[in-house]
Parts: C-alpha cells; structure tokens; sequence
C-alpha cells in the first residue's frame, strides 16, 4: 500500500512516500536553520516557508520513491497536535491532492506517528515479520520536546495514556536546562555532549516526585527551578562545572522519566507487558536509550527504537506508517472535514 | 437545616447551635462566611469535612475585639497597628498562635489568622458566644464566591448541606473582595491575599507553594471575572524561568472551570483549552523572534473576540500587547523569586 504523508506540525516541513512499513522516501527540510540564533521562531515567517517549500518536498518525496501520483492509494497528513498556522499548510495541500487526483485522505496524530516510528524501516519483510511478532498490549512511549507521554497499547489504534506532561515536556526541559547553562535554544542535544564529559555525583537535584510515581504524571517544572537555582549558586561557570551540572540535570531527568516507567511495567496486575515502543527526537539521546534498555532488560521487555536518525526527530514517514495501519482499518476522512486539532491528545 | 433571617432572634438561635457544636452560615462584610466553635474539636473536624479540604489547611477566627485576639494569639507591635488602623474591616491578621483553638484551626507551624468582621451580627454573635468561631468562606474549594445562599447551597453535595445546621440569611450581600490577608510573624509585615485592604500602593502577595500561585491566580481571576464576555481578559505574565508562570495559568484555568490539563506552551508557542463552557487562549512569547509575530498567531482577532488570553514572557511582546489597551482589560502579572526556595512574590496591576 502505497502512502504520501506529509507533516507540517512545527518547525519540518516533510513529506515521505511508505509502501506498508517501508520507507521509499523520506524528505525533511527544516527550518531551524532559518530562525535566528536561541530557537526563536517567527510563526508568520514559519507559514511562509512551510508555503514556499511543501510543493518542492512533496515532488521531491515522489520523484525519490520512483512512483508516480497515480500510484498512490491514499494521502495521509499531520492534523495535531501542532502550531496552528503550521498544521494548516500540510492539511490544505494534502486535501487539494486529494481532490485533484480522487485518492483516500487519512488524518493522523503527530503523536501516534512518533509512537509507531520504530515500525519503519527501508526492508519491508523483516519488518512485517517484527510487528506479527509484538505482543499486545504494549507500552509506549514519546520523548519530544512538545511531549513526554506515556501510554497503554491496547492495540495498534487504540491507546491509553498512563502519564503524562504536566508542566514542561523533557525535550523542552532539557533545552532550557542548556539555554541556563548558555549552551544556546534549543540546545538538548549539546547537553547530551557536555554532559558525557560530567560527573553525576557532583551535585544533588531533587528527583520529581520520587515516590509518587502512580500520580500519572511526567513533571519537570521544579527540576528547573532547582536547577536554575543551582546554576546561580556556582556561577561564574567554567567548563567543568558546566559539564557538571549538564550531567547532574540530564541524570535526574532520565532518572525521574525511568522510575515513572518502572512503576507502570512493576504495578499492573492486568498485563505483562513484552514489548516498548519508544519514539520522538529526545529518544536519539544515547544515554536514555542505554537506561531504557537497562530498564527493559531487567523485565523481559523487548524494547524497540527508530531505526534511523531521520526518524527521530518530527518527519513525514512515520506519519506514512501511522497511516498504513490506520487504512487497514479503513479509517479514511472527508476531504471537506479535515481540520487542524492544534491540541489534539493521542487518541483523538 | 433550619433558615432564618438575620435579625437580633437569629443571635440567639445561632449562639445555642455553636454551643452544642452545630455549624452555621452566617452573614459577614464581604462573604457568607461558615462558622463553628473554633475551641471544639469534634465541631472543626465537622467544618474540614463540609468544606472538603486536605487537612492541614487552617481557618481563619473571627473575635470580638482584640481583647479577645490576645487570649488566642500573640498580637505583636505590628498586628497591634493593624488591629487599631483597619479593624473591625475586611482584614485577616495572621500572627503566633497560643495554641488554645481546636487542632487543626491553628497552622502546622503555629500561626492563626485573625478577623474581626465589620458586621454588627457577626460582633454581636461572638460577643454572646464568648469564644472566637471559625471565619471561613462558605463555599468549598474553587467553588463560586458566597454572596448569597443560593451561591452556597446551588454548588454542595447533599452530603455537605447535612452538615449545616442553621443559615443565616441577610438576603445579597454586596459584592466584595474577600478579605486582605496580612502576616504580621515575618520581618516585615506581608500580604498574602490582596482585597481591599492595602499595606501599599501595589498589589502583592507572597505565595509560598505551586498551590499557592494557582490560588492566587484563582483570586485574581475572580477581581477580573465580571469582564467575560463584555471585554477580552489578558494575563500578561512576566517573570524568570521557574518561577511559575505556567503554575499560574494553570490556577487560572481551574478557576474559570476548565478541566484540560494545562501545560508549558514553549514548544507549541500555542495552547487552547475549552472545557466547562470556557474558553483560554495560553499563548507563551519566549520563543518568539520579535512582537509582530503574536498577531501572526492570530492574537488580535481573539482580543476582538473578546477572548480571555494568558500570555507567558509578556514582556517580549510588551508592545504589542499595550496597543490593545482600548480593547482589553490587561493585567500584568510579575512572580519574582522570593528568600526561601518555594517562595514567589507576585504583583499586579492594570499599567
């Protein structure tokens, strides 16, 4: 089944053709270069480049995939959750499509494409062979910088949240844990660097809600207070202690993402879980892949990552692969009701 | 539950019920306050139950004079200042407890909040009674403010009506703030809930948990309320990173009803929320390349609906949130750190 998917939920504008699981293209043009220095964003400039640029990523998605239009069975597109202005450049374009060309329109959660991400992958076979073999209900979970969520997999399709942001998603916490460390916005994945250069032992945070695990809950907001407070106390910073405290604030944010994770593999009577979908740009951070397989291994689980660093970040295949699953339930929508859902939640 | 109206009978009838450790309603200068023999332990833990909190939140006592405060608390210089400038009024002094009231009226650390209601049934009650009664609003938690009965009555269980034994009905009060709150045990004296009492010029309060803000933010919602519908209502928030701008909205939220979940909008720039009949528009600016780029997210159509917006890093987008000063009511909101950790001091105002 061949699919045209396309995300415009933030700062990527993508498109991607898939083929089941497989990805045949996968194109991401994005825009963080094009905003100036600390992450800041111009919504309004944001629009006009996701405008500019969606035709060229769409042709040039198709043209890579060596299909033609005609060979689509569906288009599938990003209706949330997401900047709204964005989400309206990729939903126009993919509805017009629609129309144009008579194929079937498929909405998709930005949250569930991150979820299944992992499915994907350039071999089909082995792929298809995976996903027979999971066992459900399984856990997922998606570590990004709008989200950190964490659901019940009762299928493919249907979900249950068990916990989930509170206050500042990781990715964002991390990004403004290295924005007070002057590392830049978003600077997530400097951290990650500075960080292997730390010493955790350095300094104690408060772990959140250490021991409330059950509250079903990711929070972060009083990390980075501490954290802010902590920064302050040791200034002026050198580059020791920055490594440091880069180490000591990504510890204790892996710690508490970890514990909450325990606490919902250890306490469910009504289900033992075998399998971990993880997905989102947090989850191409080396050391939290290492803990969450330390985690699973412990337990039995099998736990499974994208396989390629395209897909961990926001991009278009995994939208495809979402949408794969979503046509073999023949759940298609009116080309005339397709609306952005800005906040949309992964089961809506 | 026995209805009476406020008159020199309803005197008699309410002292004989907080004798034998009844619960009341009763009239005050700004709500309908709930009252029990704060010195009656089985009467306390009546009141924590009807009005549904976590234990460990004290109540306020509302005395006859300051004769009566000294018996209960320990009324240092500045309380007694307090006491001679603004009482009987809408104030709450907080200071040292002597631990003489039923557990659970005092704070855990001691302290006890002080009224004396400028109501001539609530100084004539007291007077009779001889002991302080508990001075509490009526209403539960996050519940609409008690200007009348039916605001009480029309928002409990029946579970909770069952407690009440007697209303004292005064017919609608005016609407007023609650009363200011000021805690005399620091160095200096400290506002803790602004109302029309005021130890300066500006509007500020100390808050000391991430519940507290939201508390706060529930208050100052409630002062702008009147607003929905006729004006848009603009929080613009300033203030450091972690000191609570999102804990605020999310008070915020909870007062105006809606139940969603609210969360940091760094990442998405854009958060609406819709539940409860109302709708919050929580925009944070942080992000943002320059001001122009609020109006590109459509803020000035949501003023023109008369929207009400919070709007985290206000003062990036300062400019552009002034030019709707004719459109909207805008309150700018400012958390500083405070001395110790938890600690937030937040003001406001309309410039």
């Amino acid at each position: 089944m061949k699919i045209l998917a396309i995300d415009t939920s933030c700062d990527e504008t993508s498109a991607a053709l898939t083929d089941g699981t497989k990805i045949l293209s996968n194109i991401i043009w994005s825009q963080s270069s094009a905003h100036a220095k600390f992450g800041g964003v111009m919504p309004s400039l944001a629009q006009r480049m996701h405008e500019e640029r969606i035709d060229w990523v769409i042709d040039r998605a198709i043209k890579n995939s060596k299909c033609t239009v005609g060979d689509l069975d569906a288009i599938a597109v990003t209706t949330g959750p997401g900047l709204s202005i964005a989400l309206g450049v990729g939903i126009d374009r993919a509805k017009k499509l629609a129309i144009k060309h008579n194929k079937k329109l498929i909405a998709i959660n930005h949250l569930e494409g991150h979820m299944l991400s992992c499915l994907a992958g350039p071999n089909s076979e082995s792929l298809e062979l995976k996903i027979n073999n999971l066992q459900f209900p399984a856990l997922g979970l998606v570590v990004s910088g709008g989200n950190t969520l964490l659901v019940k997999i009762n299928k493919i399709g249907s979900y249950e949240i068990l916990a989930q942001t509170t206050d500042d998603a990781l990715g964002e916490a991390l990004d403004k844990g290295a924005r007070m460390l002057g590392l830049g916005y978003p600077g997530g994945a400097v951290l990650e660097k500075v960080a292997r250069g730390g010493d955790i032992k350095t300094y104690t945070l408060p772990v959140p809600i250490a021991g409330q695990e059950k509250r079903q809950m990711f929070t972060y907001s009083g990390l980075k207070t501490a954290f802010s407070r902590l920064v302050k106390s040791e200034e002026p910073l050198t580059k020791v202690k920055i490594q440091n405290l880069a180490a000591c604030f990504q510890d204790v944010a892996f710690t508490h993402l970890v514990r909450v994770l325990r606490y919902y593999i250890i306490h469910n009577s009504s289900f033992v879980i075998h399998n971990l979908l993880v997905g989102g740009g947090v989850s191409a951070n080396i050391e939290i892949r290492k803990r969450l397989r330390k985690l699973c291994s412990q337990y039995s689980i099998n736990v499974l990552f994208p396989k390629s660093k395209k897909l961990y970040g926001d991009n278009a295949a995994m939208i495809g692969i979402a949408a794969y699953f979503k046509a073999q339930r023949n759940e298609y929508i009116n080309p005339n009701l397709i609306d952005r859902k800005p906040g949309a939640k992964i089961f809506d | 539950m026995q209805i009476v109206k406020c008159n020199k009978d309803s005197i008699e009838i309410a002292d004989g019920i907080l004798k034998s450790g009844g619960l009341i309603i009763y009239p005050t200068e700004t709500l309908y306050g709930v009252g029990v023999d704060a010195t009656n332990e089985e009467a306390v833990k009546k009141l924590t139950v009807y009005k549904n909190r976590p234990l460990g939140k004290p109540y306020s006592i509302a005395v006859r004079d300051i004769k009566m405060a000294e018996e209960y608390g320990n009324i240092n210089q500045t309380a007694k200042n307090l006491f001679l400038e603004f009482l009987p009024g809408p104030l709450t002094v907080i200071v040292r407890g002597k631990h003489k009231l039923a557990r659970g009226v005092e704070s855990e650390n001691g302290k006890v909040g002080i009224r004396l209601p400028d109501y001539e049934f609530v100084q004539k009650l007291v007077g009779k009674f001889g002991k302080p009664i508990t001075a509490t609003s009526a209403n539960a938690s996050y519940k609409k403010r008690p200007y009348q009965v039916s605001d009480i009555l029309d928002n409990l269980s029946q579970k909770q009506k069952d407690l009440i034994d007697l209303v004292v009905d005064a017919g609608k009060l005016p609407t007023r703030d609650p009363s200011t709150v000021i805690d005399t045990t620091l160095d200096e004296p400290m506002t803790l809930r602004q109302g029309e009492i005021k130890l300066s010029d500006k509007n500020e309060v100390l808050s000391r948990s991430e519940e507290n803000t939201q508390n706060i933010a529930k208050e100052i919602w409630q002062h702008f309320e009147s607003y929905l519908g006729k004006r848009s209502i603009v929080f613009a928030l300033q203030g450091e990173m972690g000191t609570g701008k999102t804990q605020f909205t999310k008070g915020l939220a909870r007062a105006m009803g809606i139940t969603e979940l609210v969360t940091s909008p760094t990442f998405a720039i854009e958060n609406e929320y819709e539940t409860g009949g109302n709708k919050l528009y929580h925009f944070d600016a942080w992000r943002l390349e320059n001001s122009e780029e609020l109006n590109a997210l459509g803020f000035q159509k949501l003023v023109l609906q008369k929207s009400v917006i919070s709007v985290e890093w206000a003062e990036k987008v300062a400019d552009v949130i002034r030019g709707f000063d004719d459109e909207a009511i805008i309150i700018w909101i400012k958390i500083k750190f405070g001395v110790s950790e938890s600690d937030r001091i937040i003001s406001w105002g309309n410039l």
